[in-house]
């Protein structure tokens, strides 16, 4: 997608950000707006898709009071809903291409807006927050942008689903694995702050991501193919262009200009300093100052603000949080840092070592004949063949399985609301009109994808193949016996 | 869209509870779309006259509704038609009855204005039977199982409620619950509402509730229809928690369902296709004619009093039917009975019986037992017998077996544990999300699935000749599923000629 369409206006996407208690008079509907990207469309647009929006999310809720609006399909477009707070609504529209079949799951593009809600609280707090800080929208509105099209521009390649190769990445974009970040160890909690962390950690702290300096095109063009990679001209024009956009809005919008914005998601923001800590100048006092202070972070589940410390050794990165309190200060930090550099430095060698000889390698989850995703959900892993390998599939496998897997999104949000305990537990094999098998196995918290487009004809050698599978791998947790 | 300002609550008459018994936390204005105030169009429903009196509402008059044969059972080539002689006919979905005055003939059928959708009949043997059955009583409505072209289609197996659909009460035509509005509870938690309106908003039919009072409402669908529209869109569904919401535009006729049955997209989206198509050959395209030259035209007095009798599909049959009713005319005005009818309908409240069928006429009424191997040859015999079952081998619940070729398809019994009518209901849920699932639009269709949940093993294959959907326990091993389909198909091959009509197409226009 790239910010470089952002004056065509002609996208293949929409995404916007609004409030339904806002700008209840008439005259003032504009004020529900948070966000609208792209931001250089008409207001009279931007309003009809608001309104459009806001009008199915009343009419659904007659037939529907419990369950909000999730879903408008139309031929040419999908609108695809999340209520993120109480009113505050994200929609995003994406275009369904004329060659191609649809080949986005709602429920990943669903998970995209959480993702980008969940990573915005965690820096900056709730919307609604926000909000009431300051009614007239000027703060939520700047924080949105800034935020977002920070995201945008790092996670663009992703959502512009125009390469079918990468939907199937798209999914986990969460919980997936990409490069040699894959191990995530955490003593939070919390599952939604591990997940926006890790998520975090893999956009800006992994070693690839922190500035070597060198500039960022060529930089990225050495590592190989991740799942964020971004395109050249995304990156030349990102900066160029958020750069005016601040100026133009610093002197038009007449916005009080000292309100400090942290744009956690600036490219080449961190560095690794000479003691091996990251260090960032994201995160100020105030606009004006230029020392840079502690990256701080909300964590939902506890509602409490922590000091973000990262450490790096080659492949490992150590992500420290420590409470806020007002006796913590920035020496306080510094002594923190030092201790963990005395007492754990040899330990975190050998276990950087030891994951480092332990990692396979980027084929690590590659099993030859299949090509598979597999989902715990009870102990928060999944694992899949590597991209290369997803890429060997025909277009018409992937696409039948992400229907399949819309197929059985809805079984289990129906199961969901019927039982919320029991977990759904079903198998579906589809041999395919291009003659691969497609297969979907749901049972107590797991689930297991897979296309065999090399097997034979017959149900029960699909599902030997299956069987067996799960047996090596799964623990037989897929297994009838 | 979004600058309704009015906040006027429904000048509908609500029910006498709570008008709004979902009250949005969230006081916004534009909540209420839904409670528009249309004067203009009150004032153009007022001057609506509706030509049914609905006098005798009870609704106890029968209609002539035959069970549906899609093995083509139709009439005999020699193309008689009686008049309650027993027939099995074609059967094309009946809106209503009309009132068929005619001064030669001096009948005046009953007037009503139907639902669309009909319920189980009261005999649960009789259901889903491809051969057919005939009614098993007078009271009792038939289900309607249509064979169109390439899709195995089910209409009308709705009931409003939860937990109603067990009963087994006789179907009695009429519309229910037509005091409803969109401010009653009740209306709101309907399962599958249908509603039809003209592109101008104006409401045309609403499957539950008083079409004059769901006026606002059906503006509000109006509105979202054309709101996308001007977009450069065209609306097709919204998904909210269990509930979807379809819609279809044809031409000047906007179609709408909604419901939270869980069936797929491509099954609701079908059931409004075949309520245009119901109203098409009722009225005709000339009705796009109409609203082309009145966007306000109101076609509800056109719909309300319809039937529709298919005899023979034969082109050729025409003159000589006429003939017969020329011919059966002259003797009932001879004997005087038709006025002697009249005037005990209009009078003493008489009823025309629906007149029983003589089962025999009917071809392909096998009843398919893999456990027995005898085959069906006498049809009457299936009908006495009462046959109690804990499936078949390998734990085979049902299955359906169509050819392609042919455009026909059999079907095998309901026997335990898919006795009631919740049960089977179910189970064609099941089929339908199957089928949708194998004949996907952009990537199908596909060859095999096997589908394993906690109610059913399904397993469906689809080849060029034909296609079969057999439902299995769900502890059933797959080997022997698989088996036993194989069986089936072999077996259905077998005896072809016996359950199938061959031959030239029955079914060609």
């Amino acid at each position: 997608m790239g910010l470089s369409s952002v004056t065509t206006g002609s996208d293949t996407i929409k995404f916007c950000i609004f409030d339904l208690r806002s700008g209840q008079h008439e005259g003032e509907e504009l004020n529900k707006i948070l966000f609208f990207y792209p931001a250089d469309l008409p207001f009279s647009t931007q309003l009809s898709v608001i309104g459009l929006s806001e009008g199915l999310i009343t009419f659904t809720r007659i037939f529907s009071p419990e369950a909000a609006c999730e879903v408008i399909e139309a031929e040419g477009h999908s609108h695809v809903f999340y209520e993120a707070e109480p009113d505050v609504w994200m929609v995003m529209i994406v275009e369904k291409s004329k060659e191609s079949e649809a080949i986005w799951r709602i429920d990943a593009l669903r998970s995209v807006l959480k993702e980008v809600h969940s990573l915005f609280m965690m820096f900056h707090g709730s919307i609604r927050a926000l909000l009431d800080k300051e009614p007239n929208g000027g703060l939520i509105r700047s924080h949105l942008y800034s935020f977002i099209m920070d995201y945008l521009s790092v996670t663009g390649q992703s959502i512009r689903i125009m390469c079918w190769k990468y939907f199937m990445l798209l999914t986990d974009l969460v919980s997936g694995p990409s490069g040699i970040h894959n191990t995530f160890r955490c003593t939070v909690s919390s599952l939604e702050d591990t997940i926006n962390l890790f998520t975090y950690a893999v956009l800006r702290l992994s070693p690839r991501a922190l500035s070597s300096g060198l500039s960022s095109w060529s930089y990225l063009r050495k590592g190989n193919v991740s799942s964020h990679a971004a395109t050249g001209s995304v990156l030349a024009n990102s900066g160029a262009v958020l750069d005016q956009f601040y100026r133009s809005r610093d002197t038009s919008s007449g916005e009080d200009p000292s309100y400090h914005i942290a744009r956690p998601l600036q490219q080449d923001k961190w560095t690794k300093g000479k003691d091996g800590f990251l260090v960032s100048d994201i995160w100020k006092a105030e606009a004006s100052s230029s020392v840079p202070t502690t990256p701080t972070i909300w964590l939902q589940k506890t509602d409490e603000r922590v000091y973000l410390c990262a450490f790096q050794h080659r492949n490992l990165t150590l992500i420290l949080l420590f409470p806020v309190t007002s006796s913590l200060n920035d020496q306080g930090i510094s002594l923190v840092k030092q201790q963990v550099l005395e007492n754990a430095s040899l330990k975190i060698v050998k276990v950087e070592e030891k994951l480092s000889k332990g990692w396979g390698g980027e084929n690590a989850y590659h099993v030859s004949g299949y090509r598979y995703l597999l989902l715990d959900g009870d102990r928060n892993v999944s694992r899949a063949s590597p991209p290369t390998k997803v890429t060997t599939l025909t277009k018409e496998s992937l696409v039948a399985l992400n229907k399949l897997r819309e197929e059985v999104d809805l079984e289990k949000s129906r199961a969901k609301s019927d039982s919320p305990d029991n977990d759904k537990d079903m198998e579906i094999c589809i041999r395919a009109k291009n003659n691969a098998w497609v297969i979907a196995l749901v049972t107590r918290g797991k689930e297991l994808y897979m296309v065999l487009e090399k097997a034979n004809e017959t149900l029960l050698y699909a599902s030997d193949a299956v069987e067996n599978f799960s047996n090596r791998y799964c623990n037989g947790s897929f297994s009838l016996d | 869209m979004g600058s309704e300002s009015d906040s006027s609550t429904s000048s509908d008459d609500s029910a006498p509870e709570n008008p709004d018994p979902n009250p949005n936390p969230n006081p916004n204005p534009n909540s209420t779309l839904i409670d528009q105030t249309l004067d203009a169009i009150e004032d153009q429903l007022a001057s609506i006259v509706l030509t049914q009196t609905n006098a005798i509402e009870d609704s106890s008059s029968e209609q002539e509704v035959f069970k549906d044969a899609p093995n083509g059972s139709l009439l005999d080539e020699n193309n008689q038609p009686e008049i309650g002689g027993g027939e099995i006919v074609d059967e094309v979905e009946v809106v209503g009855e009309v009132e068929v005055v005619s001064s030669s003939i001096g009948v005046v059928w009953r007037r009503n204005n139907s639902e669309l959708e009909v319920d189980q009949p009261s005999s649960p043997s009789s259901s889903g039977y491809a051969g057919g059955r005939g009614s098993s009583g007078a009271t009792s409505a038939s289900e309607i199982e249509e064979v169109s072209g390439d899709r195995i289609r089910e209409i009308g197996r709705e009931d409003s409620f939860d937990g109603m659909s067990d009963s087994q009460t006789a179907w009695v035509p009429g519309k229910r619950h037509a005091d409803e509005d969109d401010a009653s509870v009740s209306w709101r938690k309907r399962k599958k509402h249908f509603f039809i309106l003209s592109h101008s908003g104006k409401p045309i039919y609403s499957r539950y509730g008083d079409e004059h009072k769901l006026a606002g409402f059906s503006a509000t669908l109006q509105a979202i229809i054309s709101f996308v529209e001007n977009g450069g869109d065209r609306v097709k569904l919204v998904r909210a928690g269990k509930h979807q919401v379809v819609f279809l535009v044809k031409g000047p006729i906007y179609l709408v369902c909604i419901s939270c049955t869980e069936e797929p997209y491509e099954s609701l989206r079908g059931q409004l296709e075949l309520i245009y198509g119901q109203m098409i050959l009722i009225l005709t395209k000339s009705v796009n004619r109409c609203f082309e030259k009145n966007p306000k035209f109101d076609m509800t007095p056109l719909l309300v009093d319809t039937y529709l009798m298919l005899l023979t599909t034969s082109s050729d049959a025409f003159y000589h039917l006429k003939d017969c009713r020329i011919r059966i005319e002259m003797v009932l005005l001879k004997s005087n009975v038709l006025s002697e009818v009249q005037r005990s309908m209009l009078d003493g409240g008489m009823r025309v019986e629906y007149l029983p069928v003589d089962p025999s006429a009917r071809s392909g009424t096998s009843s398919p037992h893999l456990s027995q191997s005898r085959l069906a040859t006498d049809s009457s015999d299936r009908l006495q017998e009462a046959f109690v079952g804990i499936g078949g081998p390998a734990g085979l619940w049902h299955f359906i077996y169509r050819s392609i070729y042919l455009d026909q398809y059999a079907s095998s019994e309901f026997s335990s544990p898919i006795n009631s009518l919740q049960q089977q209901k179910r189970l064609y849920r099941a089929y339908q999300k199957l089928y949708a699932s194998m004949h996907d639009k952009g990537n199908g269709p596909h060859k095999t699935q096997f589908r394993r949940d906690e109610n059913y093993v399904l397993l469906c294959w689809l080849t060029q000749d034909f296609e079969l959907y057999a439902a299995f326990d769900p502890l059933a091993d797959k080997a022997l599923a698989i088996k036993t389909c194989n069986r089936v198909c072999q077996w259905v091959k077998d005896v072809e000629n016996e359950i199938f009509l061959l031959g030239a197409s029955p079914f060609s226009w």
